[in-house]
């Protein structure tokens, strides 16, 4: 167990490991054995690992639903509904800044100065961008355009969405943690019925 | 193409004609180029002659005649194949064709062989190979710009859809090479070369190993093909699902999911447990790292003593050993003495400025205010209790919270209790 130390302590804190965050971890936890030995590992603390559904990204949650799981999930739950707008919409306004033809996914690179220069420009995206930095998940108090995309993609590291490789310069990769949002809307659409297609029409295929 | 006579007697005369043809794609070749990206020739870039001849040559021809003058499509193809312009290039699949001339050049080399005129069997064999390079050579140029195609994932178009269909159609094409390949009946060709060593060499081994090699290439981009083409659409659709999301939680922005985190089979998306941060700290209890530990300690940074002199407040009158300042400050303390006896005598607040004109010492009002405070610092805790400092502040600047005391407001603590 000694070797999965590091890792341990990375998934003890909350982190989600997945291919981009940490390459030899996510290789290690895809081995059924080592899922168990960490599993036998964590079970006094009340943890076991979960991952979303193509196994893509891997987290703790908890063994026993106990009162007090519940009530920490109920919180967290209500938190990722909230930020499920402000989230898509900013996944949203970098695929149409950056002129991409699809959506991130993980393991895309972004430089934060190309993506400013490329709003600085555009009155309408500076405008979305101004009212998505305002947001109550970003909560930024500035009026100026480099600071709030600065601290957009501050946050989104702290979330886990982005990984930046050199803490001094400003690019940023997505991380798998971008696969489970995803999964979780996709999971809420199934679930509820919601209205939202995901396949094209079919005069968009002709 | 016309149709060309191939007999010996004309031969050098179709090479002289050959030659010049293609010197006039060199000539040409920037308005050429030019012409194969417009789709049309500016027909002024060349003089009239020149027009004539790249006619006669089959190099330009006009389609209509409203029509500008444009590229042959042979010539466009061979540009797109030298560039390897994916939007152009031309992939022909067809097979059976080819098979039937490498079967007619086999029977005319034979007979040739058969009447004893080896001129002409020579010269249906030169045929023959090139037939069968041909026909390897539409594998391997097909298989190029498939591959091509796939490692530039399909760069050439912009959008996600076109990448789809481009895509489409290439596994299309892929199929149809692959049915080609499977025209190709090699107990045929055995029986075709029977009895000669040449046509053994020519259309067995070598085609046949050519054609293998094809064919485990055609199989591999076909994997990469279907691969890439799922990639796209799961692209697609998870584009789609972030639009389509945005929109619905916009239109019914007080929407709130079912209560999952609370329901008897919680879904692992939303088991997401709260952090743990394992805490260590030094152990004392293992003798065999007390060596590393002292280590540690003795590694550690060492905080140079400050030797703090006492405060000079109530003091620094005794230090000083000229006789005449010692002197004046004795003097001032008197004075500060008498204001704090004024203010147990008068009881109520006492302003230090106040007394000081009231009084008309000679002293300099910040030395006054900064003696009153010293002397203040100086008392004993308990008698310090009983009086009140208000300083009178003001700030010293608009940028920053430094605060100047402009007098001092002196109250007896113990009457406003009592």
């Amino acid at each position: 167990m000694l070797q999965h130390g590091p890792l341990l302590e990375r998934l003890l804190a909350g982190d989600f490991i997945c291919r981009i965050t940490d390459e030899d971890a996510y290789r290690h936890l895809s081995l059924e054995q080592t899922q168990q030995d960490i599993n036998h590992y964590l079970r006094p603390l009340n943890r076991r690992l979960v991952s979303n559904d193509d196994q893509s990204v891997y987290f703790l949650g908890y063994y026993e639903l106990s009162k007090e799981a519940r009530e920490q999930l109920s919180q967290q739950f209500a938190q990722t509904v909230q930020s499920l707008l402000p989230l898509l919409e900013w996944l949203q306004l970098v695929q149409e800044t950056l002129g991409r033809d699809s959506a991130l996914t993980a393991g895309d690179t972004i430089k934060l100065q190309e993506f400013v220069l490329r709003t600085e420009d555009n009155q309408s995206l500076r405008q979305r961008l101004n009212t998505l930095a305002s947001d109550r998940f970003f909560n930024s108090q500035s009026e100026q355009l480099d600071s709030q995309v600065k601290l957009i993609f501050r946050r989104l590291k702290e979330h886990g969405y982005l990984l930046q490789p050199h803490a001094d310069r400003q690019y940023y990769i997505v991380t798998g943690k971008i696969d489970y949002l995803i999964d979780v809307i996709r999971f809420i659409r199934d679930e509820e019925h919601l209205p939202v297609e995901d396949t094209p029409q079919q005069e968009a295929l002709l | 193409m016309a149709p060309l006579d191939l007999t010996p007697g004309i031969a050098s005369n179709l090479f002289n004609t050959g030659a010049e043809r293609l010197a006039l794609l060199g000539k040409y070749h920037k308005q050429l180029m030019q012409g194969y990206l417009d789709g049309y020739v500016d027909e002024t870039a060349f003089s009239e002659g020149a027009l004539k001849k790249l006619i006669a040559a089959r190099i330009l021809w006009r389609p209509d005649e409203q029509q500008p003058l444009a590229l042959r499509p042979l010539v466009s193809e061979l540009i797109a194949s030298m560039v390897a312009d994916e939007n152009r290039r031309q992939i022909n699949a067809d097979v059976a064709e080819k098979l039937e001339q490498i079967r007619n050049r086999v029977q005319a080399y034979r007979d040739a062989q058969y009447k004893g005129d080896y001129a002409v069997a020579e010269l249906q064999l030169q045929r023959l190979t090139e037939h069968v390079h041909d026909l390897s050579g539409q594998f391997e140029e097909a298989i190029d710009s498939l591959w091509h195609r796939l490692n530039s994932d399909f760069g050439f178009v912009s959008s996600l859809d076109d990448k789809i269909r481009e895509n489409e159609r290439a596994q299309k094409q892929l199929r149809r090479l692959l049915d080609g390949l499977d025209l190709l009946d090699f107990t045929e060709l055995i029986e075709l070369s029977e009895g000669n060593n040449h046509l053994r060499k020519l259309l067995v081994s070598q085609l046949q190993s050519q054609l293998s090699s094809h064919h485990s290439s055609l199989l591999e981009v076909q994997k990469r093909l279907v691969e890439l083409l799922a990639k796209f659409r799961q692209q697609q659709s998870r584009s789609l699902l972030i639009s389509n999301m945005v929109a619905f939680l916009r239109q019914h922005p007080k929407y709130q999911p079912a209560d999952y985190p609370n329901r008897s089979e919680l879904p692992d998306l939303f088991n997401q447990a709260c952090a743990i941060r394992p805490q260590a700290a030094i152990a004392l209890d293992k003798a065999s790292e007390r060596q590393i530990l002292a280590e540690l300690v003795r590694a550690l940074p060492r905080q140079v003593a400050v030797t703090l002199s006492d405060t000079p407040s109530a003091s620094f009158s005794e230090l000083l050993q000229d006789e005449e300042i010692a002197a004046r400050q004795l003097a001032l303390k008197t004075d500060v003495e008498n204001f704090y006896l004024r203010v147990i005598d008068r009881g109520g607040s006492l302003s230090a400025l106040e007394y000081l004109t009231e009084q008309q010492l000679p002293w300099d009002s910040e030395i006054w205010l900064y003696q009153i405070l010293a002397e203040y610092q100086a008392l004993p805790v308990d008698e310090k209790q009983m009086f009140a400092l208000a300083n009178e502040e003001v700030k010293a600047n608009y940028y920053n919270e430094l605060m100047l005391i402009q007098d001092i407001n002196i109250t007896l603590q113990g009457y406003v209790n009592a």
